[in-house]
């Protein structure tokens, strides 16, 4: 009986080797995944490359993250675009597209009646809310000078009328200096 | 499956040729990938500075400090530009600098650039800057000037223009480049 087993254990047990699927005992299905002749269809796929691939992209991607997140822009505002730029800061943001004044998505009139007059003039909506600004400003940071900085994102369209009339308003309110938001692009040659 | 093959242990010894399980490190990486993508920032934007020059009312009780010397950069014709070295409202110089829109489409948006306006000045700060040196902790100033038809677009250009300009400045021994003009907006 003992024998029996040791001669049936015989049978199973072969050398190492390279015996891809040969125990399987259907003749065509060996045929088929050697390739019977053809190419074999059991192809191996190196990871090296993809894992080399995907680690490259992970260093692009973490070389290129940013914190500070995205910038929402006003629907229909077209920024220009300028070579010698600063980084952006945080300060109010006053939006201004074809028709409508917008601080911080909330509307503050409109440049209809600027644009019609031809005339320099104080908004009076814009001025109060940026004016209710500044003065939370200087009441939560007490005995700080106000840095009086305020974000400006308009339209490349825009007549200058409507840049001067909101430039003044906003230095009535407490914020004289502006700064522009633009578009980068790379320096050229010149 | 990746493996490093480190040879067969002889003997009853636990064998050394042991696989890896990439299964997880791919994983890691996938998911990487997709939240720096869904994160990511592609638009970058930034600003230019100026600060405004309103007309106000003058304290009698303040003295007002000396006019130090500007340079005024008036856009109120289509075809030059005129460079205006004041103090005070005393002219020292002026020059007219032709203008030549350089209008370049990308996309949807006119991007405008005056070359030569930008040389002209930063010639001219070069000649006539009162701060060049590293150590000074003052900017010159420049004070743009324009009509109420202009677009937004060309301001823009301008101050670009103004802000080729580039100086060193030593801060705490360490030199960085930065713009050779504070930039005004006369809002008259």
């Amino acid at each position: 009986m003992a024998i029996h087993e040791i001669s049936h254990h015989s049978e199973v047990l072969r050398e190492p080797g390279r015996r891809l699927m040969h125990h399987v005992g259907l003749e065509f299905v060996e045929k088929k995944i050697s390739g019977g002749g053809h190419r074999a269809t059991n192809a191996g796929l190196s990871l090296t490359s993809m894992i080399d691939f995907l680690v490259v992209t992970v260093v692009f991607l973490l070389m290129s993250f940013s914190t500070s997140g995205e910038i929402p822009i006003a629907k229909g505002v077209t920024l220009p675009r300028v070579e010698n730029a600063e980084d952006m800061l945080d300060a109010p943001m006053v939006a201004i597209n074809g028709s409508q004044i917008l601080v911080d998505g909330v509307s503050a009139g409109n440049t209809g009646a600027i644009e019609s007059s031809d005339r320099l003039q104080k908004i009076d909506e814009l001025f109060n809310i940026l004016k209710a600004k500044h003065d939370l400003w200087l009441s939560t940071h007490q005995g700080k000078p106000s840095p009086g900085v305020v974000v400006l994102q308009v339209d490349q369209n825009v007549k200058a009328i409507v840049v001067k009339s909101v430039f003044q308003t906003a230095a009535f309110a407490g914020f004289p200096n502006v700064s522009f938001m633009v578009d980068i692009i790379p320096r050229s040659s010149h | 499956m990746g493996g490093i093959d480190v040879g067969t242990g002889g003997g009853k010894r636990r064998t050394l040729d042991s696989e890896i399980n990439m299964i997880p490190m791919i994983d890691l990486l996938m998911v990487t990938i997709s939240f720096l993508l869904i994160t990511a920032v592609w638009t970058h934007m930034a600003r230019v500075n100026a600060s405004a020059q309103v007309p106000g009312k003058e304290d009698p009780t303040v003295t007002p400090p000396p006019p130090k010397k500007q340079l005024h950069v008036e856009m109120r014709t289509s075809d030059k530009f005129v460079l205006l070295w004041k103090t005070g409202n005393t002219t020292i110089n002026s020059v007219d600098v032709p203008r030549q829109d350089v209008i370049v489409k990308v996309g949807t948006t006119d991007v405008v650039r005056f070359p030569d306006l930008a040389d002209r000045i930063e010639a001219e700060w070069k000649t006539n800057g009162e701060h060049q040196l590293a150590e000074d902790k003052d900017f010159d100033t420049a004070v743009l000037h324009t009509d109420n038809k202009t677009e937004y677009k060309f301001i823009v250009a301008v101050i670009d223009a103004i802000y080729k300009a580039k100086r060193d400045l030593t801060v705490n021994g360490k030199t960085e480049r930065v713009t050779a003009f504070n930039v005004s907006f006369a809002v008259n």
